[in-house]
């Protein structure tokens, strides 16, 4: 299986995956926003109990967080095109990565909707209540206290998400999209070097989700600095035992179930 | 094509005889995986010398690369080896040898080590200092507050995360077709292809995935009720 091991495959070969890069990055932005939208859209409903909305909101999280992405990749790539021959529309010589982009802006939109509704109803409902009572509308209230408060929350959730994108863009392939592992296996067969190739792209996703995992933190030590702990004198119990409640409950809930592919 | 509603059922009968691959798969990643992760996480939190960089190097890099790269390095390189030291060592044994399931279980294993140590992990650091303290003041070895005190405690703590870990893996092990083994979603690629019908067959996979995410998530939440009986709250 494959010709011997040899190191100067991984270095001719780094090059080589990365100009496929943009490719990979630009499903993970372009689902990225639309994930953001989809995620403010589905999560609305929930927050404000709107009846009908509410449960079509819940039955489409229910769907993509509880099927494989590949399935769901598979499903639209299929389906989409003879559904909407229903209606007379043909998405015959529609690109392929309109379909990738949909299905995991879709995806991730189910998870950021979550991300959105939990780190909302993590600010405590007394900060609501304190800003009506000096005066602010709903609307400052929401902007000028809660939505920065929760902001800090989800970011630690926001930063595996993204990873988690990252990842799953490697299943692209599947359907023919060339993206760094579409590109791996094209290179690994030709040459077969696969352990080499795949090596190679280990590095490239290594060095990517572990630069976003540093710009993230340094977003959300930024967006924390009103939780910065003074010093340890003045400080009561009570209030440091709920700043790190906070955080420990965001680093916990923020798995996007363990396997994230 | 022509969209055939009543295919979609033919497609669930057929795939249903894939599920008992993609549990195995499933449960036998999320066994080792804990074991590889109760191991690592206690690496971590003990700072266990040589261990320790070696612990955090494995979470770093599985946590930062795809599974299905985890998969294709194990699929390429596990036999390399294998033959490598057969061959220096006079071994009979061949990778030939391994069945393709087998590279499914050891490499979703080493994912699913990665993603448990981190539960394993956050549920113990979740538990209070002062209990494992407390367990020393009466007289408990450490390794006797770890499994009366601790353990306990961190499995109630982590329990929604081990659930969503089971759900990824069990979502993970569609990718298994890639070294052709025939789980959920091989099976439905083979029957779509064979019937030239994509959309229904696939729509019956993921009604059997949705079904048995469901279930996962019931069962724990059934689980969780019992696990946290002792959790009543403070005296006040």
């Amino acid at each position: 299986m494959g010709a011997p091991f040899d190191f100067s495959f991984i270095i001719t070969y780094l090059p080589k995956l990365l100009t496929t890069l943009n490719t990979t990055l630009l499903i993970v932005i372009c689902s990225l926003l639309a994930g953001i939208v989809v995620g403010f859209v589905v999560a609305l409903p929930r927050l404000y109990q709107i009846p009908v909305l509410k449960t079509f909101a819940e039955i489409y999280i229910s769907f993509f967080r509880g099927t494989p992405i590949l399935i769901q990749l598979f499903l639209f790539y299929y389906g989409l095109p003879e559904l909407m021959k229903l209606v007379h529309v043909d998405m015959t010589r529609t690109p392929v990565l309109v379909f990738v982009i949909l299905t995991y802006g879709l995806h991730t939109g189910a998870f950021m909707s979550e991300m959105i509704r939990a780190s909302v109803k993590a600010v405590d409902r007394g900060q609501v209540e304190a800003a009506y009572a000096t005066g602010m509308t709903a609307y400052q209230a929401f902007s000028r206290i809660v939505l920065p408060q929760a902001l800090a929350v989800a970011v630690p959730v926001f930063s595996n998400l993204v990873i988690a994108l990252l990842k799953d863009t490697s299943l692209a392939f599947t359907l023919g999209v060339m993206e760094m592992t579409g590109k791996a296996q094209t290179l690994a067969s030709l040459s077969q070097h696969f352990i080499e190739t795949y090596i190679a792209l280990a590095l490239i996703y290594l060095v990517i989700s572990y630069t976003i995992e540093r710009l993230l933190l340094v977003a959300e030590h930024r967006l924390l600095r009103h939780e910065a702990q003074p010093s340890p004198g003045t400080q009561t119990f009570t209030l440091l035992k709920n700043g790190s409640y906070r955080q420990i409950i965001a680093h916990m809930g923020s798995s996007k179930g363990g396997g994230g592919l | 094509m022509k969209l055939d509603p009543s295919f979609i059922w033919t497609a669930f009968l057929q795939i249903l005889s894939a599920i008992p691959t993609t549990l195995y798969i499933t449960i036998v990643s999320v066994l080792a995986g804990f074991i590889i992760g109760l191991a690592v996480a206690l690496i971590r939190i003990y700072r266990i010398p040589v261990l320790y960089p070696l612990a955090v190097g494995y979470v770093t890099f599985i946590r930062g690369t795809p599974m299905l790269t985890h998969l294709l390095l194990i699929y390429f390189g596990l036999p390399m080896l294998i033959d490598g030291l057969a061959v220096q060592f006079g071994w009979s044994f061949r990778s030939v040898s391994i069945p393709m399931i087998g590279f499914a279980y050891i490499s979703f294993s080493i994912t699913a080590g990665a993603y448990m140590s981190e539960v394993v992990r956050s549920g113990l650091l979740a538990v209070d200092r002062g209990q494992m303290e407390a367990a020393h003041a009466v007289g408990m070895t450490t390794p006797q507050a770890l499994r009366r005190i601790v353990f306990p405690q961190a499995l109630a703590a982590s329990l929604p995360n081990l659930s969503n870990s089971v759900i990824g893996m069990l979502h993970g092990s569609t990718l298994a077709f890639t070294v052709s083994v025939v789980d959920i979603n091989a099976k439905a690629q083979i029957v779509a292809s064979t019937n030239w019908k994509f959309f229904e067959a696939y729509l019956a996979a993921a009604l059997i995935f949705w079904a048995l995410t469901f279930l996962i998530e019931r069962a724990t939440s059934l689980l969780e009720k019992r696990i946290n009986l002792y959790n009543r709250g403070g005296v006040l």
